[in-house]
């Protein structure tokens, strides 16, 4: 902490556009992912990237403005991913058993079977 | 001057650039069939990224890298690499993995970011715990097919990208926004910067006068003599300049000696982050737990498996009795 502290603030600049940079590129792939992917499983996993690039941006920004409060909020990402993930996954394992597939296709037409 | 010199002049050009060769890399990569296409798509899409990284280390002013920088530009090209993994590789299993790779890397960013509760905190909540229950579902719900030869293969819905050719461009553009935004962070960080590890500092100190028991123990670390904190007529035992905290402890004989204390070095990141979610978001901290809460009931409710109960279980259920008179098991058969 101290070694990081007594850096210049170039350096910090630095670290913080890279970070920043990754958070950009991760949320791109995430999104693209989550569009090109036709397993439901691997949509919801592209959604999980997405909320990483987040919290490496909560970070980064943390860290440039010498708060805390981005650390905080990404412990709240972390409890919505959680949630997310349970509810998320035994929703997908309701609908694999009703169609024996992954295939988010398998479900266009809306309507009660 | 032209309008041509003045577009590729434009600040932004050289990121545009980048993300469009990242994004023909990605599509070139998602294509199903020949392995050569892709490979030479995941060079021009490594191409692009690290034309990315440049663009992003000369909006940083350049200058001479800091220790952490190149380590920086490793874990983001692995947690990138990962990704585009995730997106792209035909069996999920693997997919899953290469998250957790992403995941890694990102947790090695926050190390470098000072965020060193977190990072640990994403291993164990992320790799440890989401990412293995995505590779249970998937075992569960998902048998990979075999072809005649017995290689395992993939399914069409996982090799075939579906509208890849959109959903990249999609990807291009948004890439190209937050490129802007970023392109602006640096101004701010610049005004911010000077001022940011003095701000920490202050921040600690902070942060170690509402921990009096910690201040304590920093205190005795200096002090070895010192039984409690002495506090003034406004009760505050510690005084601080931004840079160092004075902290007044009771030593041995009843004198009051002052000790200064480098908040830096007296609160660690797990301290000052458990403080923050404690007093400044108490209910933020409620809800989260609510939320939960309620994610484990709706799990419940879901993976309940749906039993059609006829009309004597159900008076059973209720206590009511059976319609039928109640037959012991092993007697049922001969009944």
């Amino acid at each position: 902490m101290t070694l990081l502290l007594a850096q210049t603030t170039q350096a910090m600049t630095q670290g913080v556009t890279i970070a920043l940079a990754l958070s950009a590129a991760l949320f791109t792939v995430g999104l693209i992912g989550f569009l090109v992917r036709r397993n439901m499983i691997l949509m919801f996993l592209c959604t999980e990237l997405m909320l990483q690039a987040a919290s490496i941006a909560f970070i980064a920004f943390g860290r440039m403005r010498g708060d805390t409060g981005g650390q905080v909020f990404v412990i709240f990402i972390l409890t919505v991913a959680a949630a997310e993930a349970a509810l998320a996954l035994g929703l997908v394992v309701l609908l694999y058993r009703r169609r024996e597939t992954l295939s988010a296709e398998a479900w266009q037409e809306l309507h009660d079977s | 001057m032209n309008p041509s010199a003045n577009l590729v002049n434009a600040p932004m050009m050289p990121w545009y650039i980048a993300a469009a060769i990242g994004a023909a890399g990605l599509l070139l990569v998602m294509r199903p069939g020949r392995a050569t296409i892709r490979q030479a798509g995941a060079v021009i899409g490594l191409a692009g990224f690290g034309m990315l990284l440049a663009f992003a280390l000369k909006l940083a002013g350049g200058g001479t890298p800091a220790p952490s920088t190149p380590f920086l530009i490793a874990f983001a090209a692995v947690g990138i690499i990962g990704a585009v993994r995730v997106v792209t590789h035909p069996r999920p299993v693997f997919a899953a993995i290469y998250f957790i790779l992403t995941v890694l890397a990102a947790a090695a960013t926050f190390l470098v970011l000072d965020a060193e509760f977190l990072a640990f905190a994403l291993i164990i909540v992320y790799a440890g715990a989401i990412l293995i229950t995505y590779l249970f579902v998937l075992m569960l719900a998902h048998q990979s097919p075999e072809d005649e030869a017995g290689r395992i293969g993939a399914e069409d819905y996982d090799r075939v990208p579906r509208e890849p050719f959109v959903a990249v461009a999609l990807g291009f553009f948004l890439l190209a926004a937050l490129g802007s935004a970023i392109e602006r962070a640096p101004e701010m960080a610049l005004e911010n910067a000077s001022a940011a590890p003095a701000r920490v500092l202050s921040r600690q100190a902070a942060a170690l006068q509402a921990m009096p028991a910690t201040m304590l123990a920093q205190a005795k670390a200096k002090e070895p003599t010192a039984t409690s904190l002495a506090r003034d007529a406004a009760g505050s035992a510690s005084s601080s300049d931004g840079r160092t905290v004075q902290v007044r402890v009771n030593a041995e004989g009843g004198a009051i000696r002052a000790v200064s204390v480098d908040p830096a070095e007296a609160v660690s990141n797990v301290q000052v982050v458990g403080l923050d979610l404690v007093a400044k978001y108490p209910a933020s901290l409620e809800l989260a737990g609510v939320i939960l809460l309620m994610a484990m009931f709706g799990a419940v409710v879901l993976a309940r498996r749906q039993i059609e109960l006829g009309e004597d279980e159900r008076r059973k259920a209720a206590g009511l009795g059976g319609m039928v008179l109640d037959v012991p098991e092993h007697e049922r058969g001969d009944a």
